[in-house]
């Protein structure tokens, strides 16, 4: 019964949903995702209508399906991870790669809803906020670092890490930044930084409207081949992108060279949405379940290949914009889907000279906006935080994305382990009587300290306080068993004061 | 040692239609055969970057496999010099710009897959030719056999009579007859804007399937013609700067005629 309530769209949110104020965010939503969506689809390696069809047919299911106003589409992360994952099979952007990137994202979808079925809402709970913040930080520095090709017009920097790209163009900017290209790129950063306070909502559109009348300025005076501004070109939208996969002898070794990515696209898709809609949760909508809006992630991306979409899940700028308009229930997410079809069929005529470096600067500015200094000095008040987020931020720019996805979860978890291994020991004397109060989880990496203790002085009589034990595994309570034999060996006494612990009950 | 004197076993290289039969295809030859299509139906296959109803083939007829139709087997001709850039040409920038000048749309970036997919048909129509070496019936020939200036008013005449039944009066094309002149057709920068080398296709290759019936001084006559039509502006003038000059120039025939 439950199942069938993730399962199936649910319209109870309907009747309380005020629809003006839903449907004016979800058209300023449409507005937002336009240019972000070319931008995405340009990281992803495909054509710009690519992008599109994501932010529409992906954030379609997802709101259809979900029960928070969290905005689906397009994802930065997800979009690096594509690329990287496709890129050795095949040529970047040909129709064989295009295959292989919806095969992938279909592969995605498939495992969030396994996940779905392995009720995995619950294991996004180890994944701190720290670590998501190290990987926020560390897409960011990415993005910075991919944009600046785009930005300044220089083509094919391929370097082994990201800080030597900054060296190579900082040295040599004279030879290979190309004026035209900085100077439009500068137009559209500089008017969003502008603008930003004036207009919260479209400043993005129209920073990159402003690039774009530089652009056309330049190409007017000077020509494309004199200025060698690289152009978007025309954007061929499909309002119903129907498309059929095909899987071949020859795909299926490909598709399953690319499990390990899949999954982790996967994860790193639910975390992202899950850290958005457990935000909502907490926030303002109590009623929203996690557990169907995992279900609506992965069923968005298993629907969104066959409408030729790429993977996506939440995303947080465009989350954070929706709730700002008002935005309270999916009403505003179906419709931001319907009007990016709306308008991209529409304006595709105009976009044919976009320039790229304005597009880029977009990029620049998503990328910039990840890195929150507010956040920087949360984590840093914290060591643990400080340091799981640090050694993410390293990895992710280092090693790689994939690398720094495992390494948040990893230090996540050891860093719980560490912090739930701490026991105390509240000691007091009572003549030859030693009273221990323990506080803290009992298990395999805890039980060290008590034990030691409990060597240290063997002839005492001892009362053990467990009351305040919530947890006690078997490696305790062997641990436990065997001291208090040795006591009674040598004439000691190892009393137990239990709480619920249950294991140590069946022991004593 | 003893092999440098035998002759070069090349395998026959298969057919369009032999790669297309296949099941399984390998990266070059996938690439290929996108080429072919990009080739055939460019404004289909290509639409990011193509800004006219012209197709490649358009111009290197039949795929670019017709001698002295701007055959496309010459990958071993590049890199080269060229004037009109004046750099070193790879055949992938000789490729992008196609997309700016003949196609008028936008020059595709250096490794957009499109431009990728023509350079490996190139190199699929060049397999066997020698590297470095022109092919043989390269280009367009040369025309010597005229003795008159081009005559635009004589080419109108043999526009009306020759081409008109496919290109239609205004030069806008019938059916897969391509627009010669006007916002379809290729820009005032296109090498088929250069008379010599128009003539040159022309006789050789016009009527379609009835090339040389022109004489050459015919063929020179109605590409002069053709090279007199409105056509989109060529890229390397900025249209802006270009509007600017003409309304400069009108104003100062205004300014002259009082």
């Amino acid at each position: 019964m439950s199942v069938l309530r993730e399962v199936l769209p649910d319209f109870s949110w309907w009747s309380g949903a005020d629809k003006r104020r839903e449907a004016a965010s979800g058209i300023a939503g449409a507005v937002l995702v336009i240019p972000q969506a070319i931008t995405f689809a340009y990281v992803v390696g495909l054509g710009p209508e690519y992008g599109l069809y994501c932010a529409a047919f992906v954030a379609l299911v997802s709101s259809l399906f979900g029960n928070s106003a969290m905005v689906g589409g397009p994802n930065t992360a997800l979009s690096i991870l594509l690329s990287i994952a496709i890129m050795p099979h095949a040529g970047r952007g040909s129709p064989l790669y295009t295959e292989y990137v919806l095969l992938l994202s279909l592969m995605v979808g498939v495992v969030q809803l396994a996940l779905w079925a392995l009720r995995g809402a619950t294991l996004f709970r180890y994944l701190s906020p720290a670590a998501i913040g190290g990987i926020k930080i560390g897409v960011g520095v990415l993005l910075i670092t991919s944009a600046l090709e785009g930005t300044l017009g220089v083509s094919g920097l391929t370097m082994q890490f990201f800080h030597e790209k900054f060296y190579v163009v900082l040295a040599s900017w004279s030879e290979i930044v190309n004026p035209y290209a900085a100077a439009i790129s500068a137009a559209t950063i500089l008017s969003a930084l502008r603008l930003k306070r004036w207009l919260p909502r479209a400043y993005i559109i129209v920073a990159v409207a402003i690039g774009a009348v530089v652009g056309w300025v330049i190409d007017g005076v000077v020509g494309p081949v004199q200025s060698q501004v690289e152009l978007l070109g025309r954007v061929v939208f499909d309002p119903l992108p129907l498309r059929l996969l095909t899987v071949t002898t020859e795909h299926l070794a490909v598709l399953e060279e690319l499990i390990p990515n899949a999954v982790a696209i996967a994860v790193l898709g639910l975390a992202q949405s899950l850290v958005i809609s457990r935000d909502l949760k907490t926030r303002m909508s109590p009623s929203v379940d996690l557990h169907k809006e995992v279900f609506a992630q992965g069923l968005s991306n298993v629907v969104g290949p066959f409408f030729s979409s790429f993977a996506g899940s939440g995303s947080f700028n465009r989350t954070s914009v929706a709730i700002e308009m008002g935005a309270r229930t999916p009403l505003s997410g179906i419709v931001a889907a319907l009007a990016v079809v709306a308008i991209a069929w529409g304006l595709g005529p105009f976009l044919t000279h976009l320039p790229m470096p304005a597009i880029a600067a977009v990029l620049l500015l998503v990328g910039a906006g990840m890195i929150q200094w507010k956040e920087i000095r949360l984590y840093a008040r914290s060591r643990v935080d400080a340091t799981v987020c640090g050694v993410t931020v390293f990895t992710v720019c280092f090693v790689g994305l994939e690398a720094g996805i495992v390494v948040a979860i990893v230090t996540s978890v050891v860093f719980f382990v560490a912090s739930a291994s701490r026991v105390s020991l509240d000691i007091t004397r009572d003549g030859d009587t030693e009273h221990i109060a323990v506080r803290g989880n009992l298990f395999y990496a805890s039980i060290d300290g008590l034990v030691g203790h409990l060597r240290a002085h063997p002839a005492t009589r001892t009362t053990l306080d467990l009351r305040a034990v919530p947890y006690c595994d078997s490696a305790a309570i062997a641990a436990i068993d065997m001291i208090r034999r040795e006591r009674n060996q040598q004439g000691g006494r190892l009393d137990l004061v239990r709480g619920d612990v249950t294991g140590i009950a069946a022991a004593a | 040692m003893l092999l440098v004197g035998l002759p070069l076993a090349v395998a026959a290289r298969p057919t369009i239609e032999e790669l297309k039969a296949r099941s399984v295809l390998d990266d070059y030859e996938s690439n290929v055969l996108h080429g072919y299509d990009i080739v055939m139906d460019t404004p289909r296959h290509a639409p990011r970057y193509s800004g006219n109803r012209l197709s490649c083939t358009n111009c290197h007829l039949a795929g670019g496999t017709t001698p002295d139709g701007l055959p496309l087997n010459v990958a071993g001709l590049y890199p080269r010099w060229r004037a009109k850039n004046g750099v070193r040409n790879g055949i992938g920038l000789r490729i992008r710009e196609c997309f700016l000048y003949s196609h008028n749309g936008v020059m595709p970036p250096a490794d957009a897959p499109e431009v990728l997919a023509v350079a490996a048909y190139i190199n699929y129509l060049s397999e066997g030719e020698v590297i470095g070496k022109p092919p043989k019936h390269w280009g367009v020939p040369t025309l010597t056999g005229t003795n008159q200036d081009p005559n635009p008013a004589m080419g109108e005449m043999v526009y009306r009579r020759a081409c008109v039944s496919c290109h239609a009066a205004d030069g806008s094309g019938v059916g897969s007859a391509p627009p010669l002149w006007g916002p379809a057709s290729y820009s005032a920068g296109a090498g088929m804007n250069n008379v010599q080398k128009a003539a040159g296709f022309i006789w050789a290759n016009m009527p379609l399937g009835a090339g040389r019936s022109l004489t050459q001084q015919e063929a020179l006559d109605v590409a002069a013609y053709l090279h007199l039509q409105g056509r989109p502006v060529d890229p390397r003038d900025g249209r802006l700067r270009k509007l600017a000059e003409r309304f400069v120039h009108w104003l100062g025939g205004l300014t002259g005629r009082r």
